[in-house]
Parts: structure tokens; sequence; C-alpha cells
């Protein structure tokens, strides 16, 4: 489903501030696998999902989805296969128009968007059946300012949104970061019933140990913008939030992110 | 009194689709398109350039639209291809239309009293039906446009200019491009003040090179006075298009209400401004004082005993 293909990425080359953020990144994701990705800050997991969402381009490598190559294409035209969960519950929705007007802007993700109204009854039906799961009576509340929702209800919207037109692959960007630890493991739930509903691709950026060990088929761990081990299956299973940790730890990364990467396992 | 209201639809009506056009940059994208000055005095030059030349009404306006356009278009061109910021584009478009608009007039003003206009069917009539006849066809074509636009805001279009605005990031990742979706927003609200300029020289009856200086800051004093008068929200676009209609209805109330008030002409513009100042400070100070105002009244008109007990005056 998703290939990268030796995909580098640098900033400022050749300037003494140059940033190799990926250095020669290959990897096949197959349709439905869940990869859960951890690593420390400036290990490449932000950088690595911009260049699958098409915010940046290669500097070199080749991305491919679902066989057809995007490497060149921008973010709106890989949008019919793509759909992104921000970390910030407040840029996955647009605050000033109505949770019906956002989930209406996605309705449209992926088709040609055409001189039609963008919210009917058909469309008003739909949206209340995927809101009413939630159990957040969002589905009573599609005329309310999006801006009017908590953090949590938010990102639960940015969630519904993301399914509502069947994506083949799910960026989820940290996207339970912003989130007290009650309102995390609810839209965590939401996450694994939303991809198990959709069967898609999923790439998920976390920092917590053990939602990267419990979530999940396959775990990535990132280390200056390389992908240092790639488990799955028994050897995922067996893994400790500890171990990661060292693993991360060992791979050279800074005393900042030991702090970092301690809170996460506390 | 009527005068002043006959006064204000007369002067105020043409400017709506100006102050709608500078909305949906000023508010929907958040910035300042000085192209607004440039389209808005173009659209009236090429009406005037064309009435005089003897071309029909339809054809003149359609022109002046397309013109005012097609400037919206260079200037989104600028900001996408050079990247110069909307802001300076707009600038050194209001500055290089400036000569075109002396080329496209041939003079610095045009007279269209004996020209064909939208309005030169009522010359006949006496000043109070002419004056009549005129607002309802100004009245029917801002009605027009303000349904038209409600409509299309309301379209999955609409929708992706109106959310491209507020958050770039998550439209695009919506599927919308909004670079397409930029140079929309420019070239209707530049037709949008070409027309503007068109309504305007008929009403008047004349052209002047100069007649579009101010008009960005004078539409987003009439937005802002539109937002605290109907206080629109983001997902309410009938509401929004009516707050812009009252807005610059009363921003020309103020004007118009200027003049009568025995106002020499030339002052008209430091008016302007103020009126600009008062919109700006009583957006920000004018509903937290309402309300204080409004608790102060509450709690006078309360019986002594409920006033102590929710400690009114302590």
């Amino acid at each position: 489903m998703l290939s990268l293909h030796d995909v580098h990425l640098t900033f400022n080359a050749g300037s003494s501030a140059e940033v190799r953020a990926l250095r020669g990144v290959t990897l096949e994701i197959p349709a439905g696998q869940f990869v859960t990705v951890v690593g420390s800050n400036g290990a490449g997991k932000s950088s690595l999902m911009k260049i699958v969402a098409g915010e940046e381009r290669p500097t070199r490598g080749r991305v491919q989805i679902a066989g057809r190559d995007v490497t060149r294409l921008p973010v709106h035209r890989r949008a019919r296969d793509v759909a992104r969960v921000f970390d910030d519950p407040r840029a996955g929705t647009l605050p000033e128009l109505s949770i019906e007007d956002n989930l209406a802007l996605a309705l449209c993700r992926g088709r040609r968007r055409r001189l039609r109204f963008a919210s009917g009854r058909a469309r008003r039906e739909l949206m209340r059946e995927r809101l009413t799961p939630l159990g957040l009576g969002l589905d009573a509340r599609l005329h309310d300012l999006a801006g009017l929702l908590s953090a949590g209800q938010r990102q639960s919207l940015t969630m519904v949104m993301a399914g509502l037109r069947d994506p083949r692959l799910l960026l989820l960007d940290e996207h339970l970061a912003a989130l007290d630890p009650g309102t995390q493991a609810r839209v965590l739930d939401l996450t694994i019933a939303l991809v198990r509903r959709l069967g898609c691709a999923t790439l998920m950026v976390t920092h917590n140990m053990e939602h990267a060990i419990e979530v999940g088929d396959r775990l990535l761990v990132m280390s200056q913008g390389q992908v240092i081990a790639d488990v799955s299956g028994a050897d995922k299973a067996s893994l400790s939030p500890e171990r990661l940790v060292e693993t991360i730890v060992a791979a050279g990364d800074v005393a900042s992110d030991r702090m970092l990467i301690g809170e996460a396992v506390a | 009194m009527s005068q002043v209201i006959v006064d204000t639809l007369l002067t105020g009506l043409p400017l709506v689709p100006a102050v709608v056009g500078i909305w949906m940059i000023f508010r929907l994208r958040e910035d300042f398109d000085l192209t607004i000055d440039a389209s808005f005095a173009t659209g009236g030059a090429v009406t005037a350039a064309l009435l005089a030349g003897g071309a029909s009404v339809p054809t003149a306006m359609a022109a002046a639209v397309a013109a005012a356009g097609a400037m919206g278009l260079m200037t989104a061109g600028l900001h996408l291809l050079l990247r110069v910021p909307v802001l300076l584009a707009g600038v050194a478009m209001s500055i290089g239309f400036y000569s075109v608009d002396l080329r496209i007039m041939g003079v610095p003003s045009v007279s269209l009293v004996e020209g064909s206009t939208l309005f030169s069917g009522f010359a006949g009539l006496s000043p109070g039906a002419a004056d009549a006849a005129t607002i309802a066809v100004l009245g029917g074509i801002v009605a027009a446009v303000l349904v038209a636009l409600g409509l299309f805001l309301r379209t999955e279009v609409g929708l992706a200019l109106r959310a491209s605005g507020v958050n770039e990031r998550m439209t695009r990742s919506q599927g919308a491009d909004v670079r397409a979706l930029l140079c929309l927003s420019l070239v209707l609200a530049n037709a949008l003040a070409g027309l503007s300029g068109c309504l305007v020289v008929q009403a008047d009856g004349f052209a002047d090179v100069n007649m579009g200086a101010g008009t960005l800051i004078a539409g987003i004093g009439a937005v802002l006075l539109g937002e605290l008068l109907l206080r629109p929200a983001g997902s309410k676009v009938l509401r929004t298009m009516l707050a812009l209609l009252a807005g610059a209805l009363a921003y020309r109330l103020v004007l118009v209400g200027a003049l009568r008030l025995g106002l020499p002409a030339t002052d008209l513009k430091a008016v302007t401004a103020l009126t600009l100042i008062v919109a700006i400070a009583a957006e920000r100070y004018g509903r937290p004082l309402l309300r204080l105002a409004r608790r102060r009244l509450e709690g006078a008109a309360a019986p002594l005993g409920a006033r102590a007990e929710a400690g009114v005056g302590r």
C-alpha cells in the first residue's frame, strides 16, 4: 500500500545549517497494517509523516501509495488516499465553522468540488450516523461551532472526519499528545475501532511507549533519520516500554530525550 | 430625515458589492488586498469609457466586472508566482493601475450626463420617483449579488473557500487546492469591487481617476460596523451577508448624516477615518461595555434584598 524507497530529506543543503531529517528510509506497509512509530525528538518521525502526506518533497527517493507514484504530488492531490489527524486538536478542525461544515468539508475529500450544496439531508444523516457512536452528543450539535468543543471532542471529530471518505492510508501524527490521560484512552479506543472499520494501512507516531507496543501490528523505531528497528508479531508483543527506551537511548540520542521518554514510560 | 435615508441608500447600495469583496479578503483570508482600490476605480473607468463611447449598459457592466476580476487574478499571480505578499502586490497594483485608468478614460474625469446608463431612463421622472426607481434597481442588483454569493459560499467550492482562509493546512489535507482557492477569492473580491465602481459611476453620472482611493479602508469600516450590528458567526452565511449590507449602509449613514449636519465635503475623508477608528474600537470594547451596562441596569432594577444577596454594591 505505502512504499518508500531510499527516501532522503535534507533541509538547507550545502549550508552550515544543513539538517538531514531522513537518511535513506525504505519501507513497505501493506494494506490493512497498523504501524506505530517511536523515536526521540529530531529522529525523523514528523519528517516521515510530512513526506508521506506530501507536505515535504524528498530530496531523493520515491514514494508510492496504492501503486501510484506520488513523490511529486502535493498534499491535496494525495488526499483521495490519505487522511491525516494532526497532533494539535485545533489544527484538524475549523473552529469558526460549524461541526456540519467541518464534516461537509471532509466529505468532499478526494473528489472534485462542485457548485452544489456542501450539505444536504442525506449528508447530514451520514454525519449523525458517524457521530452517534462517539457517545459525545455531537450528532445533536451539528450547527454548533467546532470552536466550542473541548480538545478531546475536537480530536474525536477529526477522527470521524478522517474516516468519512474511507482512506487507504491513515496518518496519525501524535494525535493523542495534547489530550489528558482519560481522553487519550477514549480517543485511542476510537482510533482502534476506526482503523478496524476502515481496514486501511495506518501510520501512528507516538511518544507513548505503551501505546506503541500495545496498539497495532508493527513497530518502527526511528533515530537520526533512519529506521533502526522494525518489529512485529511475537517480538513486538514481548517488548517492554523500558527496553524500548533503552533501544532509543542506545541509538545515541541526547539527554533531553531521556527525560521525554522517561516521562512517557512513567 | 427621510432624505438622509434616501441619500444613504443611493450612495450606500452601490458600495455593497465592494464591501462584500473586501470581507472576502479581510475576513475569509485575514489579509488586506489594496487591489480593491484599483479595481473599484478601473471598474468605474471601463464603464465610463465604454458608455461614453456608445456601448450598451450590459456590455459596459460585464467588461467592468471582467477587467476588475482580471486584476484580482494578476494580484494572485504576483503572490503565487513571485511570492509577493498580497498586501504589497495590492499596493503595486493600485499604483500601476492609476496610469492604466488614465489610459482607459483618456482624461482624469469622464461625464456620463449625456450617455446612456442603468438609470438614464428615470431622467423624466420627478426627483422623488427617480430616487425611488434608482434605489429599486440598485436594491435588486445588490440583493441578487448577496443571494448569489450567499448560495455560492454554501456550495462545496464555497465551503472550501471559507475554510482555506481559516486553516490552510487543514483545508489542503482535505483535498482542496488552496492556491486555486486564493486565486478564486481574489478574482471574486476584485470583480465585486469592479461592479461597485461600475454602479457608482452610473449613479453619480461621472467617473474620476481618483475614485478608488480609500475604498478598502471604508469597506473594512463597513465590515466591522456590520459585524457589530448583527454579530454573524462563521457558518451563518445569510446573516453574514445581511451584516455586510447593514454595515455598508450604516457607514454611509454616518457620512450622509455628517454632510446633512453641515460638514464641508472636504472633511469627509476625516469623518471616514474617524468612523473606521470608532468601528474598530466599538468591535473591541463595545460588547463588553454593553454587557456591563446591561448588568448595571439589571442590578439597579432588582429589589434591594435580591441585590444584597447578589452582592451588588459591595
